[in-house]
């Protein structure tokens, strides 16, 4: 039967996983519907308890650090500034109450799902993943880490401990918004997060990420958007700078939940919602 | 690989030798014989197995019992007293028939003790967004919203049942 190691410390852990490649299990409610039919035969390295990796705390770098067991209720609980706004929307749409208690903001972004509604507003954030291992640690813009569909670039020996997030200095707002086939506890079809920042004395937009999710393998992030949105006044109606060369980086397909033209449209159109709630919010 | 797991199930302190692998859910079903927590799914979406431990619902089919070593569980079973009086969360789904086939019944009154602790006073439409998790293929939502409604102000008034 398969092996179960319950670690105790991080260091404990990274021995662990020095040693086999374990599954590793935080809030399970991924690892345990992937197994639907059998029972779970992977060795599994339980981290629930490394009370240590929870928490959402402000480092003095000016980094803001979501411990890897850190849970979507406790994203919802936490005292966050309001351009934290779209992740607590999004930690109100991954799954229902006992799972966003169970499950974590970093097994969200390992499991890489092209559909995780946790991935788009950390990427708008700027978000980076803190990964340790046997020769120390190092941290990873969130769109270089996932590299596909369920993969990333987390090698068998590491574990990742924290997501990092840059404080930009400024004033900020933000917003999630997410398209099902019914509003409660389903797949995307798709979502989008738009986080701006405004500088402190005026109405100059500082600072814009906008990110895009089920409509590419891996969430996407606007970059030419981004570029327009940065230097224009937040009183501005910003839903109009959106242009269509500007969801270029999006590659949708057809599947079950939608066709890739409507995905298109959808994206085109959440986005436009998002800026025109962010302007409002700033103004 | 064999685990011996000391937890707290109920108020009765329990010993159960498992496998590693060995879900939750099965555990209290098979290993204790609490066949109230039902499995619906088991792919951590219908909410019927949800139980609490230490204090918190989760659904039992996702998680390991090992993960629950040293735990306090309570289950559908732990929630009436000793003498067999319901706990006000069953009764009020009793007064306003909050169930037809009865099968999410346990995890939706689990769920709605849950609610009582993080939400006393809560609203219909938070009841419903609570409730997200816990699925009723009867689609008979309106008198569990009620129950649950009911349940939330007996359970801060000592367990009268209200009369209506």
């Amino acid at each position: 039967m398969a092996e179960y190691l319950r670690a105790r410390t991080v260091d404990e852990a990274l021995e662990a996983l020095a040693r086999k490649p374990f599954r590793i299990l935080a809030g399970g409610t991924d690892v345990y519907p992937a197994a639907v039919g059998g029972p779970i035969r992977d060795p599994i390295l339980d981290i629930s308890g490394l009370s240590a990796l929870r928490g959402i705390t402000r480092e003095a770098d000016g980094y803001w650090r979501i411990g890897a067991l850190t849970t979507w209720t406790d994203v919802l609980r936490a005292d966050l500034p309001p351009w934290f706004d779209g992740l607590k929307l999004a930690a109100r749409e991954v799954g229902g109450v006992q799972i966003q208690t169970a499950g974590t903001v970093a097994g969200n972004v390992c499991n890489a799902s092209p559909a995780a509604d946790g991935v788009v507003p950390l990427m708008a954030m700027d978000a980076a993943v803190e990964v340790s291992g046997a020769d120390g640690t190092r941290v990873e813009p969130l769109d270089a880490f996932i590299t596909g569909p369920r993969r990333t670039t987390r090698q068998p020996g590491e574990l990742v401990t924290a997501l990092l997030i840059p404080d930009a200095g400024a004033p900020g707002v933000s917003d999630f918004l997410k398209l099902g086939a019914r509003h409660y506890l389903v797949i995307s079809i798709a979502m989008v997060a738009v986080v701006l920042h405004r500088a402190p004395e005026s109405r100059r937009i500082v600072r814009a990420g906008v990110a895009v999710g089920s409509c590419s393998p891996v969430a996407r992030r606007l970059r030419g958007l981004e570029a327009v949105l940065c230097e224009a006044d937040a009183g501005a109606p910003l839903e109009d700078l959106a242009q269509e060369n500007h969801f270029a980086p999006l590659s949708p397909i057809d599947d079950v939940r939608a066709t890739a033209g409507y995905r298109r449209e959808a994206a085109r159109t959440l986005v436009r919602r998002a800026l025109s709630t962010c302007r409002e919010a700033l103004a | 690989m064999a685990l011996t797991l000391n937890m707290t199930v109920n108020g009765k302190a329990r010993k159960v030798t498992v496998e590693s692998n060995a879900l939750l859910s099965d555990v209290l079903r098979v290993n204790l014989g609490l066949t109230g927590t039902h499995v619906g799914c088991d792919t951590s979406q219908c909410g019927a197995c949800t139980v609490h431990v230490d204090g918190v619902s989760v659904k039992s089919c996702t998680m390991l019992a090992a993960q629950a070593d040293g735990a306090t569980i309570t289950t559908i079973e732990g929630l009436a007293a000793p003498d067999g009086t319901l706990h006000p969360m069953q009764a009020a789904f009793k007064e306003h028939h909050g169930l037809q086939c009865g099968f999410c019944t346990p995890g939706m009154v689990m769920s709605a003790v849950d609610l009582a602790r993080c939400e006393p006073n809560a609203s219909e439409e938070q009841i419903r967004e609570w409730l997200e998790g816990n699925i009723c293929r009867c689609t008979g939502y309106h008198n569990i919203v009620k129950a649950v409604k009911t349940g939330l102000t007996d359970m801060q008034s000592g367990g009268k049942v209200a009369a209506e």
